[in-house]
C-alpha cells in the first residue's frame, strides 16, 4: 500500500523534536488568534512569515498549516463561550453553542466540538492521503487552459459563497486581478502601473495588502462597532459529554465530515460553506427542528466536525494543483516560494517528505488540539477578557514589526498603511475583500496561462469550450454562477448568510 | 501614491448617499485611474498579447461594472453611507506611519511605545496611564522575542 508507505514516512518527518515543537507552537498561536475576535489567521500568518525564513520548509509549512487549523479549533471555543465568533467559520457555532453554554453546558459544547473537530481532523487527513496522489496525476495532464477554466470556476465559487451582493464580490475579484497586472510584464518586461516606484516593479506585495485589509482594517472596524461581549459567567462544567450526548453526536459528526470534507476541496473557499450547509442538514433530519437555536447539540457537533474538515481538506487544491483557494492558502504560496518550492503537482515527487510530512503533521495537530481546547480552556477564557483598547494596539505593535521586518522595508510599512485606508472604504462600501484577495492571488498565474493557451490556440477563446475537461469546469461555474443568481436561490443565501 | 487614490474616494462618505453610488463611483475612479496609466502600454493582439491588454480590458470590466452599480442603486434604492469612523482611521494609520518614520531613525525602543500610545487614542475609553505602561511592556516583550530569539534584524537602539 503505497499510502501507508507515504504516511508511514511523513511520520517520521513529522515526530522530530523541532518538527513536533513547531506544529505546537502553530496550535498554540493558532488557538490564541482563533479565540480572540478581530485577529484573523490571515494577518497573523502575515505577520508571522518573516519568523519562518530561519526554518527549514517542512518546519515553516508545518508551523503556518498549524496555525490555521488551530484558529478553527479556537474560533469555536470563542463563539460557545462570548457568542463571537472568532473566525468566520465558526458563525453557525454561535447559535446552538452559546445557548448551551448559558443552560450552564458550555463544557459538553467545548467537548463536543473539540472531539468531533478531531474526529473531522483525522478523516480529512486520510482524505487529504489518499486524494493527493490520484490527483495530482490528473493535475499533470492540465495544459494552459484547464488551469485557467480552473481558476476561473475558483473565482466564480468566492463570489458565489461571499456575504453580500453577487455583483459586488465578482467586481471584487475583477479588482484584484487588476492589482495583480500591477508590475512588470513577464513575457515582454514592460512596468506596467508602477507610477514609478521601484519597489512595484516586482509587482504589488502580498503581504502589505492581506495586513492592511485584513489587519488593520479590521481594527478600525473593530473600534467603530464596539461588540458586547458577554461572557458566560456560569461555570463552564463537564467538559466530556455522557453517553445519550455522545449517541446524539455521532451521526450530526459523520455527516458534518463527509459535507465539510467534500466542499473544502472546492477551490474558492468552499470550507466556509460546510459549517452552513451541515448546520441547515441538521436542521432538516432533526425530529424536532425547534429545538435548533435553544441549544441543540447536533447544531454544535455538526457545523464544527464540517468547518475543521473542510479546512484541512482546503490543503488539498494547493498541494496537488498549486491553486490557493483562500487567503490563507495564498499566504501558504508565500511562505512555499521564500523558501523556493513552487506549489503545484510537482510537489509531491520533487518534496515528498514536505507533502506528506506536513500530512502527519495535522494529524498530531488535531491531537494535540484536543489538549490544548479542552484543559486549558480556563486560560483562553481569561483572555478574553482582556479589553479591546488593550488589544489592539498590541496587535498593531505586532504587525508592524511583521511587515517591517519581511523585507526590512520601511516602504511596506507605508503600503500597509495605504492598503488599510483602502480597506477601510471597501468595507464602508459594502465590498467584501475575501474574493479581492483571492483575484488577487491567482492573478498572475492566470494571466499566464491566457496567455499562454491563446498561443497556442492562435488566439482563438473556442480553446476553453473545445477542450472537455476546461469546457466542463467553465459550465461548473456558469450554473453555479446562474443558480445563485436565480431570485429564489439568493433569497436562501441571504437567509443562510444571515443565519 | 497613497494621496492620489485616497483622497478621491472620501468624497463620498457623506451621509445620505446610497453605499453603492458610492461603491461604484470607487471603482470608477480606479478603472479610470488605470485606464490612465496602462493607455500608453502596447495591447498587442490576442495571437500575442501585449503588456497593456490585461490592466486595459479588466480595467474597462471595472469601470463598466461601477457605472451598472451606480445606475442600479439609484433605481432600486438601498443602504445609506455611515459616517467613517475618523478617529480610529487617524490613530490607528498614524501610529502605523510613525513606527515607518521612527523605526530606523530611532529604532524599536522609541518606535514601539510612540505608536502604541498614539493608537492608544483610537479609542474614547482610553486610560493615557495604562496605555504608556503597558505600551512599554510590550516593546520590551517584542525586543526579548524578535530581536534575541528569533534574531530578526530590526534596529532596536540608534540614536545613541
Amino acid at each position: 500500500m503505497d499510502i501507508f508507505s507515504n504516511l508511514a514516512m511523513g511520520f517520521g518527518v513529522a515526530f522530530t523534536l523541532q518538527n513536533l515543537f513547531l506544529c505546537f507552537l502553530g496550535c498554540m498561536i493558532g488557538t490564541l488568534v482563533g479565540v480572540l475576535p478581530g485577529v484573523g489567521p490571515v494577518a497573523t500568518i502575515a505577520m508571522l512569515l518573516p519568523i519562518t525564513f530561519g526554518l527549514d520548509p517542512t518546519g515553516a509549512l508545518i508551523m503556518l498549516a498549524g496555525i490555521y487549523y488551530g484558529a478553527q479549533y479556537g474560533g469555536s471555543t470563542t463563539a460557545i463561550l462570548v457568542n463571537i465568533p472568532g473566525e468566520a467559520t465558526a458563525v453557525v457555532t454561535t447559535l446552538d453553542g452559546h445557548q448551551m453554554a448559558k443552560q450552564g453546558r458550555a463544557g459538553v459544547a467545548l467537548g463536543v466540538a473539540a472531539l468531533g473537530s478531531f474526529f473531522a481532523g483525522c478523516v480529512a487527513t486520510i482524505f487529504i492521503a489518499a486524494l493527493g496522489a490520484p490527483l495530482t496525476r490528473f493535475a499533470q495532464l492540465f495544459g494552459p487552459a484547464e488551469y485557467f477554466s480552473l481558476m476561473v470556476m475558483g473565482l466564480v465559487f468566492s463570489t458565489v459563497l461571499a456575504r453580500g451582493s453577487i455583483l459586488k464580490a465578482l467586481l471584487m475579484v475583477f479588482l484584484g486581478l487588476l492589482l495583480a497586472t500591477v508590475g512588470t510584464d513577464l513575457e515582454t518586461g514592460q512596468e506596467r502601473v508602477t507610477l514609478g516606484i521601484q519597489q512595484l516593479s516586482d509587482g504589488v506585495d502580498f503581504a502589505p495588502l492581506a495586513m492592511g485589509i485584513f489587519g488593520f482594517a479590521e481594527i478600525i472596524r473593530n473600534l467603530e462597532n464596539p461588540e458586547a461581549r458577554d461572557v458566560v459567567r456560569s461555570k463552564i462544567g463537564n467538559l466530556l459529554p455522557n453517553w445519550s450526548e455522545i449517541k446524539q453526536s455521532i451521526k450530526p459528526v459523520l455527516r458534518g465530515t463527509a459535507i465539510g470534507s467534500i466542499l473544502g476541496i472546492l477551490p474558492g473557499n468552499g470550507a466556509v460553506l460546510g459549517p452552513f450547509a451541515s448546520y441547515a442538514m441538521e436542521k432538516k433530519l432533526a425530529k424536532d427542528p425547534s429545538r435548533f437555536g435553544k441549544g441543540a447539540i447536533e447544531g454544535v457537533a455538526g457545523p464544527e466536525s464540517a468547518n475543521n474538515a473542510g479546512a484541512q481538506t482546503a490543503f488539498i487544491p494547493l498541494l496537488t494543483l498549486g491553486i490557493p483557494p483562500n487567503a490563507v492558502m495564498a499566504l501558504m504560496v508565500g511562505a512555499m516560494t521564500i523558501h523556493g518550492i513552487i506549489p503545484g503537482p510537482q510537489v509531491m515527487t520533487k518534496n515528498p517528505e514536505l507533502f506528506w510530512g506536513m500530512i502527519a503533521s495535522m494529524w498530531i495537530g488535531n491531537a494535540m488540539l484536543v489538549i490544548i481546547n479542552l484543559p486549558l480552556v480556563g486560560i483562553w477564557v481569561k483572555l478574553l477578557k482582556v479589553p479591546y483598547r488593550l488589544m489592539f494596539p498590541a496587535i498593531l505593535i505586532f504587525c508592524s514589526i511583521g511587515i517591517y521586518s519581511i523585507n526590512n522595508s520601511i516602504q511596506d510599512v507605508y503600503f500597509t498603511a495605504f492598503f488599510a485606508l483602502v480597506g477601510y472604504i471597501m468595507i464602508k462600501l459594502g465590498f467584501e475583500p475575501a474574493p479581492m484577495l483571492l483575484g488577487f492571488v491567482l492573478g498572475k498565474l492566470m494571466e499566464e496561462k491566457l496567455r499562454q493557451a491563446l498561443i497556442l490556440s492562435r488566439g482563438s477563446f473556442t480553446t476553453f469550450i473545445e477542450r472537455p475537461v476546461s469546457a466542463t469546469l467553465l459550465a461548473v461555474a456558469l450554473i453555479m454562477l446562474v443558480i445563485a443568481l436565480l431570485p429564489a436561490m439568493s433569497k436562501k443565501r441571504d437567509q443562510a448568510f444571515q443565519e | 501614491m497613497s494621496e492620489q487614490i485616497s483622497g478621491e474616494p472620501d468624497k463620498e462618505s457623506g451621509r445620505g448617499i446610497l453605499q453603492d453610488v458610492g461603491a461604484g463611483v470607487f471603482l470608477i475612479l480606479i478603472s479610470l485611474f488605470f485606464l490612465w496609466q496602462a493607455w500608453d502600454l502596447p495591447r498587442g493582439s490576442l495571437r500575442a498579447m501585449g503588456a497593456g491588454m490585461l490592466p486595459m480590458s479588466i480595467a474597462v470590466i471595472l469601470g463598466a461594472g461601477g457605472v451598472l452599480l451606480v445606475i442600479m442603486s439609484l433605481v432600486k434604492g438601498g443602504e445609506r453611507l455611515t459616517t467613517p469612523h475618523v478617529r480610529g482611521l487617524f490613530f490607528v494609520l498614524g501610529g502605523l506611519i510613525l513606527f515607518g518614520l521612527t523605526v530606523r531613525w530611532l529604532g524599536l525602543i522609541v518606535a514601539g511605545p510612540l505608536s502604541m500610545m498614539f493608537a492608544s487614542f483610537a479609542t474614547a475609553d482610553v486610560r493615557p496611564v495604562e496605555a504608556a505602561i503597558f505600551a512599554v511592556v510590550m516593546t520590551a516583550f517584542c525586543i526579548g522575542l524578535f530581536k534575541f530569539l528569533l534574531g530578526l534584524p530590526i534596529p532596536i537602539i540608534t540614536f545613541i
